[in-house]
């Protein structure tokens, strides 16, 4: 009640000063006129009375003054001049204020920019009620990996758990999907019944899965994304039209997920896991895990009680079963992966950066303070507090940094609108990258806190030493004593330092980039057009038989014998994915070495037989046309690629990577070798070994080469675990070549989809998140780089102005020229040194954080450092080579009058 | 705010300004003398500190004022209590009392 009184008359106040001062005044000479009234019927003559009333009184104008100091409007008050002042002052020095705020709203607005994406990719909550109890499950191997589950080992976890309120296994693959409004090549997810209910999320239309959409050979169902329902089934209300053909099968759509829901990532169907048999496999890792914790349950907790079940499992399957504990780990996490150490380093490298603006900044405040520091003086010798010298100071760098903050918030609004383009493909949730509140928030904190330490820090030095000294120095053209000056070299030293280590990081990253784009795949990859498609395939365990691979492989010959036909075309081949850029997408597995035993008769004996670890090898499957080799140009090393006379009825063949042969066969030739690897493609007829082939890093270029092992596609087909890519060299434009090609897959295979590409394009995917963050940091750097160069050039400049009339005396003594210019030089490199060697020092520590982003260089990379050292000294030293010159150029006679 | 020089002992202001209010509204001038007469001119009361003190109790709640012609047929601002000025009254005057006979007694006790 009496501070809404307080309020409102306060207001009032405020609303009409003139009007509440007139007030006060009446009141006052009222009782002046009463009081002299008083005094007169006391018996004193008039003109006594009054003077005795006014000195009862004391001065009206104190009382008036005393009268209007109460109330908090005044506190207002003083703080609006304040500001009036600080503009004033901003206005009319535009050159600094220019400067100042452009600076900050590059330091503000690229750090909430970056806060923006890292907000919505590792701190916003996922959009699930309760995320924090979703969490993704394990199996773990007795050397810590981490392994899908296995399906028996799934429904043990399942059954014997007391801590999951929900445990489902899901998967996910590529395939293509039609009875909408055109065929689409999409990501489908298998997944069990628990699935839905551990994210908490149901169908926004339609329903969720029926009973009997979830057993064996039910009905076959599907729930489709909000997002393929609104481009391929037009958003239509009724569903019951709608019937989907995936892998062969055809599901009745029965239910649309709400347009928030995206798991896994980029899914646009999900079919019950249920529907299709299920291998009874302990050691088949083809399920990932996936659960609600019950309430009230730690990770910690689950973990244990998940732990004590594979502990279980191992102790009654001993040597069958490869876990023996289990990891359980929050969605959230999870999902965000090894982006976060980029994220992490981004947000490091912007953080610097901001500093940086920030000791700019500081030290131009510094250069004016000190020009400030005879008025401050004469305002304290006038009886301003210390309180409300800082606030005059706060006054000016909340102006500043206002100013500056609004227009970084643009600034970032604008980013946030272009990040887009640049982020990688791979970064989880970045259709969540917004300008939002907590973004806002933290632009606001970060404009505050610059604020406060910009001020606070003005303040500080501004009333260091004495004020009186200021007072009676006799210099009219007062222009800052030696300590702010060496102050100001301490920032600039603190800047180069900072600049330093964010140029380091980004040299090394950049060396990275350049180490792996210069690594060699192992096959050439100029003009080489890539087309991925998907067939039909039957869902493992079920195998292709001999028809169905007949059919796949007149398809696929029909097509690449058009391709070859077209002009410009050199060589077509075949594979079962693309390597390094889609390298992801070959399956790996352990085969077996015959050694003149008989091939197994079924999987158990397949198992028993890969017990044996002198008959047992690891290796990746990789289908592959007659041409694969000769179109990509990896070289034979020895023995001969497929052939014409490789079909079904010959027998088996396969070819092997050198690193394969050297690891399996070290001294041996392991040509005529009998091999089984049929757990890949559910054919257990042996492969013959007849050649090596060149290695190739098939699972990307920052990885070693891989063991593969190539099987031809016309003796064993295209399974799920083969993602068909046809790769073609040749000399004509891209872009004609894929028309070509359009045309003929619209002829031969009109439901196929495929995905038209180059392989630089697909490897410029590949490289997205590398490129992304070395051009991020690589920014920074350049921007901070040039900070530093203004701030170095700033105090060189400032120090000449201040010594010109020492160096008048110098010159009047006969230096030369180049004596002045080796004293300024010689002031800039001082500072230089200096905090390249704390730059140095520094980024020995801070770059190890970078360890797991960087590629074929170390941490401490020596030409790095010596390479971003020299180009920081170069650049010191031509920012103070500017002011130098001046300073060289000064006529001895002007300067030794310059005051 | 408060003036140190006020001959009055400090915190009593409001209470003597309060009480002089409590039989009728009155202006500036017109509290201050009869704070002094009541007191016998014990008291004497700083014009400074009790025009700041009507903005005080004004803004807190206590007074209300009002611009009015006075007998003279001048106008002059006029204090009246508000309700709750009355009440605090009621109760500085009852700390008062209490505090004033614990130190009265221990004068005594002393003598």
């Amino acid at each position: 009640m009496s501070l809404w009184r307080q309020f409102v008359r306060g207001l009032r106040v405020l609303g009409n000063r003139k009007a509440a001062d007139q007030e006060i005044a009446d009141e006052v000479s009222h009782y002046l006129d009463e009081a002299t009234a008083g005094f007169v019927s006391k018996g004193l003559p008039p003109d006594e009375a009054r003077r005795a009333a006014r000195l009862e009184l004391r001065g009206m104008t104190t009382v008036r003054e005393q009268v209007r100091g109460y109330g908090w409007e005044n506190g207002v008050d003083i703080l609006f001049a304040d500001l009036r002042y600080a503009a004033r002052r901003l206005i009319g020095d535009p050159g600094f204020t220019a400067v100042s705020i452009l600076t900050l709203a590059l330091g503000i607005g690229a750090s909430t920019a970056i806060f923006s994406v890292v907000d919505a990719v590792l701190l916003r909550a996922l959009p699930y009620p309760n995320p924090q109890e979703i969490v993704r499950v394990w199996e773990q191997s007795p050397k810590g990996r981490r392994m899908n589950l296995a399906e028996l080992n799934f429904d043990d976890f399942r059954t014997q758990n007391n801590t999951f309120a929900s445990l489902a296994a899901y998967d996910y693959r590529l395939s293509s999907v039609s009875g909408g409004s055109e065929p689409v090549r999409v990501n489908i997810a298998d997944v069990s019944s628990g699935f839905f209910k551990a994210f908490g999320v149901e169908p926004s239309r339609g329903r969720a899965f029926a009973a009997e959409e979830q057993r064996l050979h039910g009905a076959p169902a599907a729930i489709v994304s909000y997002s393929y329902w609104q481009r391929y089934l037009g958003g239509a209300t009724d569903l019951s039209k709608f019937h989907l053909r995936m892998d062969g099968a055809v599901y009745s759509v029965v239910g649309v997920m709400p347009e928030s829901f995206d798991f896994p990532p980029g899914t646009a169907a999900w079919i019950p896991r249920e529907l299709s048999a299920q291998g009874l496999s302990r050691t088949g890792h083809n399920w990932r895990g996936l659960g609600r914790l019950r309430d009230g349950i730690t990770v910690a907790q689950a973990r244990a009680n998940l732990s004590t079940i594979a502990r279980r499992i191992k102790e009654r399957y001993g040597k069958d079963v490869d876990l023996n504990d289990a990891a359980v780990v929050p969605l959230a996490d999870a999902m965000v992966g090894d982006v976060r150490t980029a994220l992490l380093t981004l947000l490091g490298a912007v953080g610097l950066l901001l500093l940086v603006a920030c000791a700019n900044v500081a030290g131009l405040l510094l250069a004016r303070t000190s020009a400030r520091r005879k008025e401050l003086a004469v305002r304290a010798a006038l009886g301003a507090g210390r309180g409300r010298l800082i606030q005059q100071f706060l006054a000016e760098s909340f102006s500043l940094s206002l100013a500056g903050g609004g227009l970084g918030i643009l600034t970032a609004t604008w980013a946030v609108r272009v990040l887009p383009a640049i982020l990688p493909a791979n970064l989880p949730r970045q259709q969540d990258v917004a300008i939002n509140t907590s973004v806002l928030l933290f632009a606001l904190a970060a404009t505050v806190a610059v604020a406060a330490s910009l001020g606070l820090f003005a303040a500080w030095r501004a009333a260091a030493g004495d004020l009186q000294e200021a007072l009676t120095d006799g210099s009219r053209s007062y222009s800052g004593t030696g300590a702010s000056q060496r102050f100001r070299g301490f920032l600039v030293i603190g800047e180069i330092a900072i600049t330093l280590v964010i140029l380091i990081g980004a040299g090394l990253l950049g060396r990275s980039f350049l180490r792996l784009t210069d690594t060699s795949p192992g096959f050439s990859q100029q003009n080489l057009i890539t087309m991925e498609f998907s067939l039909p395939t039957p869902q493992w365990p079920e195998r292709l038989d001999q028809s169905g691979i007949v059919r796949q492989v007149h398809l696929v010959q029909d097509i690449m014998t058009r391709l070859r036909a077209n002009p410009g075309a050199r060589s077509v081949g075949l594979a079962g994915a693309m390597p390094v850029a889609a390298g992801d997408d070959l399956p790996e597995g352990d085969f077996i070495i015959l050694n003149g035993q008989k091939p197994p008769a079924n999987y158990a004996e397949f198992g028993r037989i890969a017990q044996n670890p002198s008959q047992a090898g690891h290796a990746l499957y990789c289908v592959a046309s007659e041409a694969y080799f000769s179109t990509m140009g990896i070289p034979v090393i020895r023995g001969r690629m497929f052939g014409e006379q490789d079909d079904w009825n010959s027998p088996h063949v396969a070819v092997i990577s050198e690193s394969l042969a050297r690891q399996r066969w070290p001294n041996q030739n392991p040509i005529g070798q009998l091999i089984d690897f049929g757990n890949m493609d559910g054919d257990l007829k042996p492969l013959t070994i007849v050649g090596i082939a060149g290695d190739v890093r098939a699972r990307g270029l920052d990885s070693p080469p891989s063991p593969i092992i190539y099987v031809d596609y016309r003796q064993r087909g295209m399974n799920a675990n083969s993602s068909p890519t046809i790769l073609m060299r040749s000399a004509a434009p891209a872009g004609e070549i894929v028309s070509a090609a359009r045309g003929i897959f619209h002829d031969l295979a009109p439901d196929v989809p495929v995905k038209f590409s180059t392989f630089a394009d697909e490897m410029g995917g590949w490289l997205a998140d590398r490129r992304f963050l070395l051009l991020l940091v690589g920014l920074f750097a350049a921007a901070a780089l040039a900070l530093a160069a203004v701030g170095i050039y700033g105090v060189v400049a400032f120090s000449v102005t201040r010594r010109t009339q020492e160096i008048g005396i110098r010159m009047a003594l006969g230096a030369q020229r180049s004596d002045v210019l080796r004293l300024i030089v010689g002031e800039g490199a001082r500072l230089a040194v200096l905090g390249v060697a704390i730059g140095v020092a520094a980024s020995f520590v801070i770059t190890r954080l970078l360890s797991s982003l960087l590629f074929g260089v170390s941490a401490t990379d020596p030409i790095t450092f010596a390479g971003v050292a020299v180009l920081l000294s170069l650049v010191a030293l031509l920012a103070s080579y500017i002011p130098a010159r001046r300073a060289m150029r000064l006529d001895p006679n002007t300067a030794l009058r310059y005051e | 705010m408060d003036d140190p020089n006020t001959d009055l002992i400090q915190g009593t202001l409001d209470m003597l300004i309060l009480k002089a209010l409590s039989l009728e509204p009155m202006h500036g001038y017109g509290i201050a003398r009869r704070i002094e007469q009541v007191s016998r001119g014990v008291f004497k009361v700083n014009p400074g500190s009790l025009l700041t003190a009507f903005q005080r109790l004004e803004r807190v709640g206590w007074l209300n004022s009002e611009w009015r012609q006075t007998d003279k047929s001048r106008r002059a601002k006029f204090y009246s209590l508000t309700r709750s000025g009355r009440k605090q009254l009621e109760v500085e005057t009852t700390n008062w009392n209490r505090r004033a006979s614990a130190i009265a007694r221990l004068l005594k006790a002393e003598g």
